[in-house]
């Protein structure tokens, strides 16, 4: 089994709306996947399907060999997935939340202290460990909530815009943890991201989708290659719009980007 | 360790833990009982010359309704605490790992039933400071705590579906609103006796009334032969009205989790 994600004809509906429309591909082990497109492209309904959070309407997908309808607690056993919101309890300290995620993924309670302090090191979270995660900086939920995807090492990690947010130097720390886990631990990664320069750096391979259908995928190089541009033309080029208007239509939809 | 159990554990753990967090908001649930008792134990004292009024004070008479008051608040923000999770995405986070479903909502519901033992503890030490009389030793202590935790469980219930049903804090916020129609229609004012017509036969279908007596009795006589039946119907009504609100709330959560 060289394959650790395998999608065919998955499609999701939405009562008459369709998020998702018969998408197939597949992703080999090991492999930085990249999945761009405009906002309600179907990027976020297609991994939450693939992470069991979403029920497909038609067409099946195996995770690790694990199909997600059928078997989605051996599916859930295998993946981390970092969401576009950090999801962590904003009113425990770093080390209850990730103490926590660690038992409930079968670590024996030692072995998730160790696992919790190795993760709290690596993100340079060590010294607020031990302070409720709301009176954090964006930078460092972000690094924490990545951690905790990362507590029961899993085999495939799916991030859906995981630097969203963050200042240069804390992309920078991110990109190297991730990249250090594609290449060194041989995790699969499917990532989704606005940042064009973040997914031209990372992935192996780019999938772009558009209104909920597969329009390319390829290599980065290949596809700068066969547009004659950067990957910010290849956006436009399969798209037909511009990834700066993608940042600021998600800004528009989130009324505390705009306070802020 | 059964990984249901083990689950279960450490999900009540964090539960009970969100619910004393921030403890800002602990101060309501121990000021409104205390706040209510005070003032209608002081302005209705002289209740207790109407003929037919059972009990010696109305301090002593009104004891009880303070306990039920505090479980009311302890249990009452638990949709909240839910629509939280499900807003910021934790509760997707609890989805996505491989536990048991129903182990989220079990932690939930024995942290709320375990908060609302606690308060019972804490507010009966209070009641008794201030002179309420309680006469059924340590087993009535342990029979106080065991109808807490049940009725704890089933008024969080409410909050719970309208939780797990709309996601919305507004809603379930409005639930309180339940508060007083559980809370003021039942024999907390005056005795049985002394209540008449159509406010009567509403007091009498009403859950809470018979786990309100069933605390009084407990408080002012204990577990004697006089006052078993009253204490035992006072568990069997916790445990019903529990049936039908956690039935509601484990329907609809497997609903938000299909």
């Amino acid at each position: 089994m060289h394959e650790a994600i395998r999608v065919e004809t998955l499609t999701k509906k939405f009562g008459s709306a369709t998020a998702v429309d018969s998408v197939s591909f597949t992703v080999p082990k090991g492999e930085f996947f990249g999945f761009l497109g405009p906002n309600g492209a179907g990027k976020t309904t297609t991994m939450r399907m693939l992470a069991t959070l979403l029920r497909p309407t038609a067409g099946q997908a195996w995770v690790n060999g694990h199909e997600i309808s059928r078997t989605p607690d051996k599916v859930r056993h295998s993946i981390g997935f970092a969401m576009q919101a950090v999801t962590l309890d904003p009113l425990a300290t770093a080390w209850e939340n990730l103490l926590l995620l660690g038992v409930l993924y079968g670590l024996a309670r030692k072995e998730a202290h160790k696992r919790a302090a190795e993760l709290l090191e690596l993100m340079q979270l060590t010294k607020v460990a031990g302070a409720w995660i709301k009176n954090y900086s964006g930078g460092m939920r972000r690094r924490l909530d990545l951690a905790a995807v990362l507590m029961h090492k899993p085999d495939v990690l799916f991030l859906d815009e995981p630097t969203e947010g963050l200042d240069p130097a804390g992309r920078r720390v991110i990109w190297d943890y991730l990249e250090k886990l594609g290449k060194s631990d041989g995790v699969t990664i499917f990532l989704t991201t606005h940042y064009m320069d973040e997914a031209d750096y990372l992935c192996d391979r780019i999938a772009i989708i558009d209104k909920g259908k597969l329009v390319v995928t390829e290599s980065s190089e290949k596809l700068k290659e066969k547009v004659g541009g950067t990957m910010d033309d290849v956006f436009i080029h399969y798209t037909g719009h511009r990834i700066q208007d993608e940042e600021l239509n998600t800004k528009a939809a989130d009324p505390y980007a705009q306070i802020n | 360790m059964n990984t249901l159990f083990r689950e279960t554990y450490y999900l009540f753990i964090r539960a009970f833990k969100q619910s004393l967090r921030p403890y800002v908001a602990l101060v309501p649930e121990f000021v409104v009982p205390i706040f209510f008792f005070l003032i209608n134990s002081a302005a209705f004292q002289r209740a207790v010359e109407i003929p037919g009024f059972s009990a010696e004070s109305y301090l002593a008479f009104y004891a009880p309704v303070a306990l039920l008051t505090a479980i009311f608040f302890t249990t009452g923000s638990t949709g909240i605490e839910v629509v939280t999770d499900i807003s910021n995405g934790y509760m997707d986070r609890l989805f996505v790992a491989p536990v048991h479903r129903i182990s989220i909502v079990l932690g939930k519901l024995l942290s709320v039933g375990a908060r609302a033992a606690i308060q019972t503890i804490i507010m009966l030490i209070f009641l008794v400071i201030w002179g309420a009389p309680f006469v059924a030793g340590l087993e009535g202590v342990l029979m106080l705590l065991g109808l807490a935790f049940l009725f704890g469980m089933a008024w969080s219930g409410i909050g719970l579906t309208l939780a797990f049903l709309t996601k919305n804090p507004r809603i379930v916020q409005s639930s309180f609103i339940f508060f007083f129609p559980f809370s003021f229609v039942t024999t907390s004012q005056l005795p049985l006796d002394l209540l008449d017509g159509w406010y009567k036969q509403a007091v009498l279908l009403n859950p809470v009334t018979y786990i309100l007596e069933a605390m009084r009795a407990l408080m002012l006589r204990g577990y004697v032969s006089l006052t078993a039946s009253t204490i035992d119907i006072g568990f069997v009504a916790a445990i019903l009205f529990g049936l039908v609100t956690l039935t509601a709330a484990f329907f609809s959560f497997r609903l938000l989790s299909a």
